[in-house]
């Protein structure tokens, strides 16, 4: 549009124009060129002259040219006040740029050779197996910690999933409003019980009566901390979940009962279906929960470096790997940038997750 | 007619069989949470007393009380909200109320609803970095505050926005018309009407501070302190950290079980109440909201 | 001009006053002898980023007269009028050409404070959009603004103003009470009276009555008919042009179609698209 603005009034150059302040002040001014770029062009742009309208006095172009863009004029506080909120904002965003300078400046350093220690290769780091920082010939190998969060991440969404949206069915299509207004916010109050103390009813309660029932050496293992990070996801998943259901619109379910549809073949297929986007957000928020969840895994998952094999292994995921070694490190050492890497993964891990539930969220959204 | 016929009776039976599960999950998830709550508030309350409440511990933390600890958490969530409200609600008023809508405050946006999920422990690192090494405040309560404070940060951010937003545009358009400038717009009209739902967010942000464990671990808590903390630069006991190391490293881990489950009812008290306090907030707002 | 190369009536300077004008006789009557002069727009063209939604407007609007803005949705009458009072201002993208002087100041001229202007010219909603604040509040925020603070003066100002808009009676009883308790004509009677405290030299309405029921609606026409001052009213109700208005501006399409006392443009109307329009073919 802006170069093809300039051309178009030249051509015109010989009509006459009116001298005003204004059509002074437009040529010289660049910004509302600059402002018409991101614009699409309407279809105004050439109105057809229905019930006989008369053509203006002034083509679009040189009124166009004439027009001066209209701006709120602001005193000196106000800029005072707009700059202090801008600035938050950009605290509120840059503290993600941040974290992610910091991680890594703390962590680069693990890949170069220092104090005749050799660098440790990205390959393996992140492929290796073997995590025994505090070793003499220490060695750091993320891929059982890895493995060990999304071990956990996945078992305790492959619990939580069902029953969370189970729950969030209950209570967008089977409970009546009173139940629901006491209900929901009932779930939502115990998404916020802190997870340490789910971690000690897991270490007091869960673990031996595992260990018990199952005849297992110990109670601290994958299965555990996935059902306390279950408990944990449900009430999330349930809460988004129930939302996503509940914005169905009524019409699409009135049009499914009309058809004679059953309560279940509405829910199954047609409400379902329609708010599979949210759904499916509510799930990966749960899973993002899992997998950035520290305390429960610290205290119940048993903390054994290995690719679990069963469901009653004991694991280390990244996240209590952090808490629980970044106590002994010294600041600078070998193993410190080495936790500080493996905040990195976790980072990249929760941001795919997020960008992800974003997404899903968004497309459902258009789709609507 | 003879095709309804064919699967009317199957179809009733499916139909009652998937009614059935679902209220029985549901059921289940609802039996599962209220014992999870009984259980701990059955365990918590026989160690709860005014010595619990008010004493330092002692004897290996066998005996005495969590004082230290609730000052400590108190201290750390209050002191993370003057750092999270300000700069929260300040960046929520300038992304509504200023920003041009468009790519730039969608990017602002989506950072800020991905911080909302980066990890706790993350936010830890971070702070232990900037803070406690950069900065150089030490192991801290100062630390630990600001570390909650940008932990807290997003939530209170967003939640902050959508009550700006939810505030009816015409609210605006009248303060201009009569001659507010724009400051004057959003201090005197707009602010009021969005503060409860801003403050709705803060609280339950506040709850989130009070109940979080690794950020605090790795920059500001301490096992034991023989006394409260008297200077931002102290390290400061946690009514998480305390359950943490009770029940994980303590000297005598099974004696001290009361302990832990007295200090993890004083910490649910704490944290639901204030959640329950921002339910009942919002829902009330949601019926006296007349526009 | 531009507007005289096109035949518009666009400037009626010399013909208000002789024509019968029905029942705002009553306060036109001394102003229609060649009243004052005040709002003067010169050639306007306004731009909502590429799309021009008024093209070539030039108009006077006489002095405590009622003037309506009619035509069909979409044709710039709103448009036009939030430019009197430059609301046009936060909406970003938007550029203005031409000149609009209020009393013989221009308003977008380089001396021109967007916020004093908007003081000298109320306005009024198409929603009531009264604060979440009490009645006695409302009224008050403009005064406050300009540094009216003492209770006595405060007091004052907000029983002329609601006396003005003819709603003393109502609610004197119940100052302190949230303006949102009222009815939807009570609420657009205390965002006239809000206005009003401001002692506007002007008051705009945009399709003030749209919102409202039929009750409410007569009686904010019985006080636009009887307020005897400078208004400019934006109606999507061409019936209720005819009755509360002097002089009538038809738009249609970003353009000024026509201009003259309301009487004479709804009996005889000089344009077929004004024809077409009350008669009901369009819009």
């Amino acid at each position: 549009m802006s170069e093809k603005e300039p051309k178009i009034s030249q051509d015109n150059r010989d009509r006459p124009e009116e001298p005003t302040l204004a059509s002074v002040v437009s040529v010289t001014d660049g910004a509302s060129l600059f402002e018409e770029v991101d614009e699409k062009p309407k279809a105004p742009l050439k109105v057809p002259s229905l019930e006989g309208a008369p053509a203006p006095a002034e083509s679009y172009e040189e009124a166009s040219l004439r027009a001066i863009p209209l701006k709120p004029r602001l005193s000196k506080a106000e800029h005072g006040s707009r700059f202090f909120f801008l600035l938050c904002a950009i605290l509120a965003m840059g503290q993600m740029l941040l974290i992610m300078v910091f991680l890594f400046t703390e962590s680069v350093g693990l890949l170069f050779s220092q104090g005749g220690s050799p660098g440790v290769s990205l390959g393996s780091f992140l492929f290796g197996r073997d995590w025994y920082p505090t070793y003499p010939d220490a060695s750091f190998g993320a891929l059982a910690l890895i493995g060990g969060s999304l071990a956990v991440t996945v078992v305790s969404t492959a619990i939580a999933a069902p029953l969370g949206l189970g729950l969030a069915m209950f209570l967008s299509c089977i409970a009546g409003r009173r139940t629901r207004e006491w209900v929901k916010p009932a779930v939502e109050l115990l998404a916020s019980v802190p997870s340490v103390v789910l971690g000690l009813v897991g270490m007091v309660v869960i673990a031996p009566f595992l260990q018990q029932t199952l005849n297992l050496p110990t109670g601290l293992n994958l299965l555990n901390a996935s059902l306390i990070l279950a408990i944990m996801a449900t009430p999330t998943i349930a809460s988004l979940g129930e939302d996503a259901l509940s914005a169905v619109p009524q019409d699409v379910k009135d049009a499914s009962y009309a058809l004679g549809a059953t309560r279940w073949e509405t829910i199954w297929r047609v409400t379902t279906p329609a708010a599979l986007g949210g759904l499916s957000t509510a799930v990966i928020l749960g899973l993002g929960r899992s997998l950035g969840e520290t305390m429960v895994v610290l205290m119940v998952a048993g903390g054994a470096a290995q690719i679990p094999n069963s469901l009653f292994d004991s694991v280390r995921p990244l996240t209590s790997t952090l808490a629980a070694e970044m106590g002994e490190t010294a600041i600078g050492s070998r193993h410190y940038q080495a936790l500080f890497a493996l905040g990195v993964i976790l980072f990249f891990m929760t941001l795919a997750f997020n960008l992800l539930a974003w997404y899903l969220s968004r497309r459902w959204r258009t789709r609507r | 007619m003879f095709l309804l016929g064919y699967s009317k009776e199957a179809r009733k039976r499916r139909d009652q069989l998937a009614t059935g599960v679902i209220v029985a999950l549901a059921g289940f998830i609802l039996l599962v949470l209220a014992s999870l709550l009984i259980y701990i508030c059955v365990q918590g309350i026989s160690a709860i007393n005014w010595e619990f409440l008010s004493q330092f511990p002692r004897e290996s933390m066998t005996k005495g009380g969590i004082l230290p600890a609730i000052v400590g958490t108190l201290y750390l969530a209050l002191g993370s909200m003057v750092i999270s409200i300000p700069l929260g609600f300040g960046a929520a008023i300038y992304l509504s109320e200023y920003a041009k809508q468009g790519p730039l405050v969608s990017v602002i946006r989506l950072g800020v609803a991905n911080l909302a999920g980066v990890p706790s422990v993350v936010f830890g690192l971070f702070g232990l970095s900037l803070f406690v090494t950069t900065f150089g405040f030490g192991r801290s309560l100062l630390s630990g505050c600001l570390t909650l404070g940008l932990l807290t940060l997003p939530t209170v951010t967003a939640a902050a926005e959508e009550a700006l937003r939810q505030t009816p545009g015409s609210f605006r358009e009248a303060a201009l018309a009569l001659g507010a400038n724009r400051f004057q717009a959003i201090r005197q009209v707009i602010l009021p009407a969005a503060l409860p739902g801003m403050l709705t967010g803060a609280i339950l942000a506040l709850g989130r501070a009070a109940g979080e464990t690794a950020p605090i671990s790795l920059t500001s808590a301490t096992a034991y302190s023989p006394s409260l903390p008297d200077s931002p630069f102290n390290e400061a006991m946690a009514l998480t950290t305390h359950i943490y190391n009770l029940a994980t490293n303590g000297a005598n881990i099974a004696g001290t079980r009361p302990q832990q489950f007295g200090t993890s009812l004083v910490l649910m008290a704490i944290v639901l109440g204030l959640s329950l306090a921002a339910v009942i907030l919002r829902a009330r707002l949601r019926r006296s909201r007349k526009w | 001009m531009v507007a005289e190369q096109n035949g518009f009536e666009a400037a009626p300077n010399g013909q208000g006053g002789g024509a019968g004008q029905g029942d705002g006789a009553g306060q036109g009557g001394d102003a229609g002898q060649g009243g004052e002069v005040i709002i003067k727009a010169d050639n306007v063209s306004f731009f909502y980023g590429q799309f021009q939604a008024l093209k070539n407007i030039s108009v006077d609007i006489m002095a405590d007269e009622v003037t309506a803005f009619i035509g069909p949705s979409g044709c710039g009458k709103s448009t036009f009028l939030k430019l009197l009072n430059r609301m046009h201002d936060f909406v970003p993208g938007t550029r203005l050409a031409g000149e609009i002087q209020i009393r013989g100041t221009s308003i977008y001229g380089p001396e021109a404070d967007p916020v004093d202007i908007r003081r000298r010219v109320g306005m009024v909603f198409q929603r009531p959009n009264p604060f979440p604040k009490s009645i006695y509040d409302n009224i008050c925020y403009g005064p406050r603004l300009v540094g009216v603070n003492r209770k006595a003066d405060l007091d004052q100002v907000v029983e002329r103003a609601l006396k003005a808009a003819a709603l003393w009676d109502d609610v004197k009883d119940k100052l302190g009470k949230s303006a949102l308790d009222l009815s939807g004509g009570q609420q657009q009677r205390v965002c006239i009276a809000r206005a009003l405290a401001l002692e506007p030299e002007i008051l705009l309405m945009d399709e003030p009555t749209s919102a409202l029921d039929p009750i409410a609606t007569s009686k904010v026409e019985d006080w636009i008919r009887g307020a005897g001052m400078s208004i400019v009213i934006v109606t999507h109700n061409m019936q209720q042009a005819a009755r509360i208005s002097d002089r009538t501006a038809f738009f249609y399409m970003g353009q000024l179609i026509e201009f003259g006392p309301t009487l004479e443009l709804f009996t005889s109307p000089k344009e077929e698209r004004t024809e077409n329009y009350i008669t009901g073919r369009f819009g």
